[in-house]
């Protein structure tokens, strides 16, 4: 019986400590300005669409969002997200690029959640803004 | 003084091995490097992954990465390998560019290299551009976020 059991422990330990890919994870993927070259934004980056993560006060967590138009939502993601939609559906293509500009001290979880909302408006060109650029 | 050395032998008098514990040592230590160097291949720190509802899993193995853990929200800490590195936005190169720019240069010409950052959920976002302006130093284009994925209601109510 002995290598048996021995190779029905090594299956054990091989498969309780084999890293697997958590599914539960994913990525959000996009390109970075490249700063090799001239450091400058395309000239399409003026015509974005600017969503602006604003912090409302000093040390706290929350956020207000502003598109580049003055609408403001609160930090209601649901209404951004209705209001990128819309303007998809008057025409705006789907490579039209997004430019999401969030305040220095805003919460990364907020910029994330911003990218999902232009995503899930079905834009597909969208950027972070680097603000020592 | 001589020791008697114990030897299976066969009714025809024939000497003969057990192999079965040399094989599992063998296996063992097989088993032990695989997964010691997966573990390190993996390169991540412990941290509260952002929630998202519009990322896509993907097989990382597939590409040539660089992990970038930024953890503690209220000192932020960049991780590259188990070991604390520079980020700190300066005048030219800093640790991180350097580094970032070392390991374009071994993967090649013509290799894209991805950078995929694992930031805790409340890292402030100036860590995060200083991050990227360090890749975007070293030229690399590809930018990864690692977020932990849940369903859209769930998210938009958090």
């Amino acid at each position: 019986m002995t290598p048996m059991i021995d190779i029905v422990f090594l299956l054990l330990i091989f498969f309780l400590l084999s890293p697997s890919d958590d599914p539960g994870q994913a990525y959000l993927t996009t390109n970075l300005p490249n700063l090799g070259q001239s450091g400058l934004p395309g000239d399409d980056i003026y015509l974005a669409v600017e969503i602006e993560l604003q912090v409302p006060e000093a040390n706290t967590r929350d956020v207000v969002i502003v598109l580049k138009d003055g609408r403001c939502f609160g930090r209601n993601f649901e209404g951004l997200m209705a209001a990128l939609a819309d303007m998809r559906a008057r025409g705006l293509p789907a490579d039209h690029p997004v430019l999401i500009r969030p305040w220095m001290a805003c919460r990364h979880q907020w910029v994330v959640r911003a990218f999902d909302t232009a995503v899930a408006a079905r834009f597909e060109n969208v950027h972070f803004a680097v603000p020592y650029l | 003084m001589h020791r008697k050395v114990r030897r299976k032998s066969s009714a025809s008098g024939a000497v003969s091995f057990n192999m079965t514990p040399m094989i599992d040592c063998v296996f063992q230590l097989i088993i032990f490097f695989v997964l010691t160097s997966q573990f390190i291949q993996l390169q991540i720190e412990q941290v509260t992954l952002p929630l998202s509802f519009a990322a896509k899993p993907k097989d990382v193995s597939e590409y040539l990465n660089v992990v970038i853990n930024l953890v503690d929200e209220d000192d932020p800490k960049c991780m590259v390998l188990g070991q604390q590195v520079d980020y700190r936005v300066i005048e030219g190169d800093n640790e991180l560019s350097r580094l970032l720019k070392d390991r374009k240069q071994d993967a090649g010409e013509g290799k894209p290299l991805n950078v995929i950052l694992r930031a805790d959920a409340l890292i402030p976002y100036e860590a995060v551009a200083s991050v990227m302006l360090a890749a975007g130093r070293a030229e690399i284009e590809g930018w990864w976020i690692t977020t932990e994925i849940k369903d859209m209601d769930e998210v938009l109510k958090d």
